[in-house]
């Protein structure tokens, strides 16, 4: 078990619901994320997680039910303000630009932090230039860090899904978010490319000291990850705490159990 | 330059370089995806901080310091550094495991160990109960290291920085490192090569400076290389290949050697840093034009047809323009525009447009694949080498090219065969001795001094070139006395595509038997193409048509086979495919990825025995090492291909 | 030599006149590429822009200004006419779909396509008006090596030009900028350009703008070989098989498509027209397309497409 230094909460997320017509995705859900700490949501299928998370990034609006981020409340926003707050996140079945290279995608990850206009980049010239190197230097920090330099140039449809996760991984990194959301980071990979997600989830918040949300259908994987954990079951918040504290919950177990049914 | 005397040791030839080629670029690394350079000058500076600054942490004449990781500048910094304190450098190869590292940090002492990355400095802490007198761990990445216990780690660049204050503060440190460079002696040893043990434990290779400088002289000057050529250095740092032809050849002739930003960048590298001089073993050349035919299959037609039109130009007149022999007119003018629409782009791709010397060793080269880069105008040449002869035995001249010989003597090198058909040469860069063994000393030389190369060969009567055959020990006899040469019937199983690795046995047996291993690259991509569904290599491995295309394949070599005096008895009877890829983590190849012969025969015994009963299948299991050091098991049934044999016009001959 | 000047003479016009389908294949290529939207709307877009150009410079001239003021005026009318397309556009057809597959989006561009032309012939007529913008007459070259020489059209070279300038500027835009850089990622995926922080309603205004302008370059030069009216809306059934064999993602191939079209189409009406009846010039594009259609479905330049499941 790992603990945070700091206890401040960066993100509180208090009574959110939301409905699809007349579908009940979350159901008035609170809990908060601590600055430095990894967060883990987890649940089974249709929990209502990746909802959760879209509702934080701005992708969706809840109905009822407030979002904090950095002290301050916000009712609607969209997802191009929440990644200029300082969110950045990762999508469950990969969400890149399939026509760029690994470098161009980290690269646009960059977008926010570019100054400089049309007419100078159009030139590359005088500031602008300076900036695309400086932008550059630390797009391959990160691609050093994530150990992807073979597959720079190459473009990301050509690449095997669990290289695709790390790319997707670089980009927000790229964006030095305050929060990092990783919508099930390790879905879809082998035992090796798990345990290498894994080492990365904690390098980043060990290294960059980023406060790190994700979400996963495992339990078996977070736990080790995480500092804290909060359990959906149908939109409904049904334990937070400690993993030990949540693994020996008794409405944790019933809804894990309760998904063979 | 103070002092006079020879250039004996390496230290001194850097002091010259600095002096001579001062601006010339030294090393280069790509870090963070841009080129570095360093120059000679800057070299000296930072080996001499970084050499006060080992003797600051206590390193002394005589101390052994081990080097552990891949082609780094500060690793071949630390090999100087230790040099100019006289102290001893030990290199071992990154990818060795733990029992491996444990071995030769041990069986050298070490004092002090440079490690490459946090995965190294783990590896050297999980052994350091067997090295009693490791005193410091220094690294060069500082990355997840920030948790360890840092009273026995330093970090490089502290240990440099800490020798530059130290120079700066003292004027007559400065002086003492030089005459500690003047006092360096051609007798010191330079540096102790581990072999990567085909047989046995391995045995430190203790190599003389002076004998080191010498061989590198002879060879920078055999191929006309000097200051301005560059060498991409990316083979393992512990392997005599890369001490010889990067370090000791660069610094002799003063040229670059540029290091990859990574083992898996090394392809595009190549073409960013455009070496002048190039080695690689018959593999990788072999996985290049494998790739290359690979894109030409997908390619439009006009382009496939034009680049098997030029290629055939290229065969017909290629070997002639390269060696400077009369060509044609017309045959020249195709050829140039060869050049220009095909053969040029090639050796761009492939990052060799500017590789004036090549070389590769170490197998046998197919002779097909030799013939297409020199018919695409690369000067790619064999050489015979060893550990023991700090690497040149044999090398080609340029114009003097066979794909089945590797060369008459290298500069000052002489040859005999003994009775027994074994390879024995003196050479100037010859070993010294075994370090702390010398029964296996006493057991390589000969009483005149000559050194037993453990390969049979002769002298080719046409070209005065020599040509190895095998291993003397493992050249056999069937049971009726037929000659049994695995490793030429093996290279010869593995020059066609579909077949990546091929173990033969048959001393002492009726008839010849062996274990073929697919080429995972070039199989997977013709069953992509004919629809052949598979999931995994070993049912790959185990489909029907593709035992069928190796059947084939080894048919074709029985009946090339069957032409051949000495050898058409020991035409393949039985084979199988193996369920996995052999491997050096399971200790089926060596570090140099050369079969294990005796190993593979003890591990697969039920194969083997199942060779010679007849069975149609054969039940295997077997302990896998995973790439992170875990174990476990791996079982399969494999089918057993039974071929016929063809019979020689002449009947049956056997060799006496 | 006299069969030889013709098919020179013949070569050049198609060449040239190819040009100016690239023009219009050009917009088409803009949106396709930093949409994923195959935008139908284009061909209206010109008639738009060329009525709104020709129609104001008609009133300011009829209004005593100058002909070069009225001009710069005039273009810059229509421009702002474009840009408000642009913006409605996104406001109120894409913006409302953001996320939805490129099939919805094709079908909300026919809806737009009916909207501007109803709206532009509202507003500002459905007659034929002239416009002169370029020169029309021609020059007659190498009178001295063919009898009667090659004729070469003005407008026709002019348009070369245009068009040579707009797709350096446009390579420029598309390569270099961050803006770019973020179109790309646009027509990529959606939800992730979102992510890292890139507002969609403002690239998609931005890609419509441009595509608007490209439009009002198409214009000046077709409505002066035309006259501005209905049947310049046409042009879009042009453009297709020019999209189809230059491939929908690239620049170039738009360029190049329009000059296999253009040269294609006169040489065989020159050529073959004589032998198996007249009328090949309005079907040959089409013909063309399919070949190359059947050889390589994603056209000389397109991207190869790779899917990865």
């Amino acid at each position: 078990m790992r603990s945070p230094d700091v206890q401040e909460v960066l993100l509180s997320v208090e009574g959110v619901s939301l409905a699809f017509g007349g579908v009940k995705a979350l159901t008035g859900v609170s809990f908060d994320v601590r600055k430095g700490e990894i967060r883990a949501i987890i649940g089974p299928n249709g929990a209502g997680k990746t909802s959760m998370l879209n509702v934080i990034n701005g992708f969706y609006h809840p109905n009822q039910g407030s979002i904090t981020f950095k002290g301050q409340t916000r009712a609607r926003m969209r997802p191009f303000e929440a990644s200029r707050g300082g969110i950045a996140r990762t999508f469950q079945n990969v969400a890149l630009f399939k026509g760029m290279s690994a470098l161009d995608n980290i690269m646009a990850g960059r977008t926010l932090k570019m100054r400089y206009g049309l007419f100078w980049q159009a030139l590359r010239f005088g500031p602008a230039q300076r900036e695309e190197v400086e932008h550059r230097h630390r797009v391959e920090e990160i691609i050093d860090f994530l150990e992807i330099q073979a597959i720079r140039k190459v473009p990301v449809a050509r690449l095997p899904y669990g290289l695709q996760k790390r790319v997707e991984l670089g980009r927000a990194l790229a964006m030095e978010p305050d929060l990092l959301l990783l919508d099930e980071p390790m879905a879809g990979m082998n035992l090796e490319e798990k345990e290498d997600m894994s080492r990365f989830i904690i390098e980043v918040n060990d290294h960059y000291g980023t406060t790190i949300a994700l979400i996963e259908h495992d339990m078996g994987v977070v736990m080790d990850l995480s500092n804290r954990v909060v359990v959906l079951d149908h939109g409904v918040k049904i334990a937070d705490g400690t993993p030990d504290q949540v693994k020996r919950d008794q409405a944790v177990i019933d809804a894990y159990l309760g998904v063979a049914h | 330059m103070s002092a006079g005397g020879p250039l004996n040791t390496f230290p001194k030839l850097l002091r010259r370089n600095a002096s001579q080629f001062g601006s010339h670029a030294a090393i280069r690394h790509k870090d963070l995806g841009i080129w570095q350079t360093w120059t000679w000058a800057q070299v000296l500076e930072i080996v001499r901080a970084y050499a006060a600054g080992l003797q600051r942490l206590g390193l002394k004449q005589g101390d052994t310091i081990a080097i552990v990781g891949s082609n780094r500048p500060k690793l071949y910094w630390t090999v100087m550094a230790a040099q100019m304190v006289r102290a001893i450098p030990v290199p071992v190869y990154s990818d060795a495991v733990a029992d491996e590292l444990s071995y030769v940090l041990g069986h050298a002492d070490v004092k002090f160990v440079a490690a490459q990355d946090q995965e190294q400095v783990d590896k050297v802490l999980s052994v350091q109960e067997r090295v009693p007198h490791l005193q410091k761990i220094i690294y060069d990445e500082h990355r997840g290291m920030r948790d360890y216990d840092h009273a026995r780690l330093v970090k490089i660049d502290d240990v440099i920085a800490d020798g530059r204050a130290a120079l700066a503060g003292d004027s007559s440190l400065a002086a003492k490192l030089d005459a500690l460079i003047d006092a360096g002696e051609g007798a010191d040893t330079s540096i102790i090569l581990y072999t990567s043990g085909t047989t046995g434990a391995s045995k430190g290779v203790m190599l003389s400076a002076e004998r080191c400088i010498e061989a590198a002289t002879d060879t920078a000057k055999f191929d006309k290389l000097t200051e301005n050529d560059v060498a991409l250095a990316y083979l393992p740092l512990a392997w005599v290949g890369d001490h010889y032809l990067n370090y000791a050849q660069g610094i002799v002739a003063g040229f670059c050697m540029a290091c990859p930003e990574g083992p898996q960048t090394v392809e595009q590298d190549l073409r960013e840093i455009g070496p002048t001089f190039y080695f690689a073993p018959p593999r990788v050349f072999e996985t290049m034009l494998t790739r290359l035919m690979i894109r030409m299959e997908d390619a439009a037609a006009v382009k496939r047809s034009m680049f098997h039109y030029f290629l055939a130009i290229a065969r017909r007149h290629g070997e002639a323009i390269l060696t400077g022999k009369p060509v044609p007119l017309s045959g020249r003018l195709l050829y140039a525009i060869g050049s220009l629409l095909v053969y040029e782009p090639l050796k761009n791709v492939l990052g060799l447009s500017r590789v004036r010397v090549a070389y590769t060793a170490g197998e046998a080269i197919g002779p097909d694949l030799f013939v297409f880069f020199r018919s695409i105008g690369l000067n790619l040449k064999q050489l015979y080498g060893q550990t023991e002869a700090f690497l040149y035995v044999t090398c080609q001249p340029d114009g003097e090219i066979f794909a089945d010989t590797v060369g008459p003597p290298a500069p000052h090198v002489d040859i005999r065969i003994a009775e027994s058909g074994e390879v024995q040469f003196k050479s100037p860069g010859m070993f010294v001795q075994y370090f702390r063994d010398e029964a296996k000393t006493a057991e390589t030389l000969t009483p005149d001094g000559y050194v037993k190369t453990g390969d049979a060969g002769f002298f080719d009567e046409k070209t005065g070139h020599l040509k190895i055959i095998d291993r003397a020990k493992d050249v056999g006899r069937l049971k009726d006395g037929t000659m049994f040469a695995p490793k030429y019937l093996e290279n010869r199983l593995k020059f066609y595509p579909n077949i990546k690795e091929a173990v033969t046995f048959g001393d002492g047996r009726d008839f010849v038997s062996a274990m073929i291993n697919i080429d995972p690259t070039a199989v997977s991509n013709w069953a992509e193409r004919n629809n052949v569904a598979y999931g995994s290599y070993q049912e790959l491995a185990s489909h029907p048509q593709v035992y069928e295309m190796v059947a084939r394949d080894i048919a074709e070599m029985n009946a090339s086979l069957a032409q051949e005096k000495v050898m058409a008895g020991a035409q393949v009877r039985r084979f199988l495919i193996l369920h996995k890829e052999l491997d050096a983590d399971d200790g089926e190849l060596t570090r140099t990825l050369k079969v294990r012969r005796g190993f593979v025969a003890d591990r697969y015994a039920a194969l083997l025995s199942a060779f010679y009963n007849g069975s149609k299948e054969a039940d295997i299991s077997t302990e896998v090492t995973f790439e992170d050091g875990r174990k476990g098991r791996m079982s399969a049934r494999l089918k057993i291909h039974d071929l016929p044999t063809t019979q020689v016009a002449s009947g049956l001959e056997k060799a006496a | 030599m006299v069969l030889f000047g013709q098919f020179l003479e013949i070569l050049i016009g198609g060449l040239l006149s190819g040009v100016l389908y690239s023009l219009v294949a050009l917009g088409f290529v803009l949106i396709f590429k930093a949409s994923g939207v195959f935008n139908f709307a284009q061909g209206a877009m010109v008639l738009l822009a060329g009525l709104a150009l020709v129609r104001s410079l008609d009133l300011l001239v009829a209004n005593g200004f100058p002909f070069w003021t009225a001009i710069i005026l005039g273009l810059v009318f229509a421009g702002i006419i474009m840009a408000v397309t642009a913006w409605l556009v996104e406001r109120f057809v894409l913006g409302p779909l953001v996320n939805q597959d490129g099939l919805t989006l094709f079908m909300s561009t026919i809806g737009a396509t009916f909207v501007l032309e109803g709206a532009s012939q509202m507003i500002f007529g459905s007659d034929v008006y002239p416009l002169r913008l370029f020169p029309t007459d021609a020059w007659f070259l190498f009178e001295s090596s063919f009898p009667g020489g090659i004729l070469v059209n003005k407008l026709d070279v002019w348009g070369g030009l245009i068009a040579g300038i707009l797709v350096a500027g446009l390579a420029i835009f598309f390569q270099r900028t961050k803006t770019g850089r973020a179109l790309r990622a646009v027509a990529d995926d959606h939800a992730a350009a979102q992510s890292v922080g890139i507002p969609i309603s403002w690239i998609w205004f931005v890609v419509w703008l441009v595509a608007g302008l490209v439009a009002l370059v198409a214009a000046t030069v077709w409505g002066t070989k035309l006259g501005v009216q209905f049947s310049i809306t046409f042009l879009a059934l042009k453009a297709l098989p020019v999209l189809i064999i230059g491939g929908f993602t690239s620049i170039p191939g738009a360029i190049v498509g329009g000059l296999i079209v253009g040269a294609g189409e006169k040489l065989a009406e020159g050529f073959l027209g004589p032998h198996i009846g007249g009328g090949i010039e309005y079907w040959f594009a089409y013909v063309l397309a399919l070949a190359v259609l059947l050889v390589r479905p994603q056209g000389l330049f397109g991207e190869r497409i790779i899917e990865r499941i």
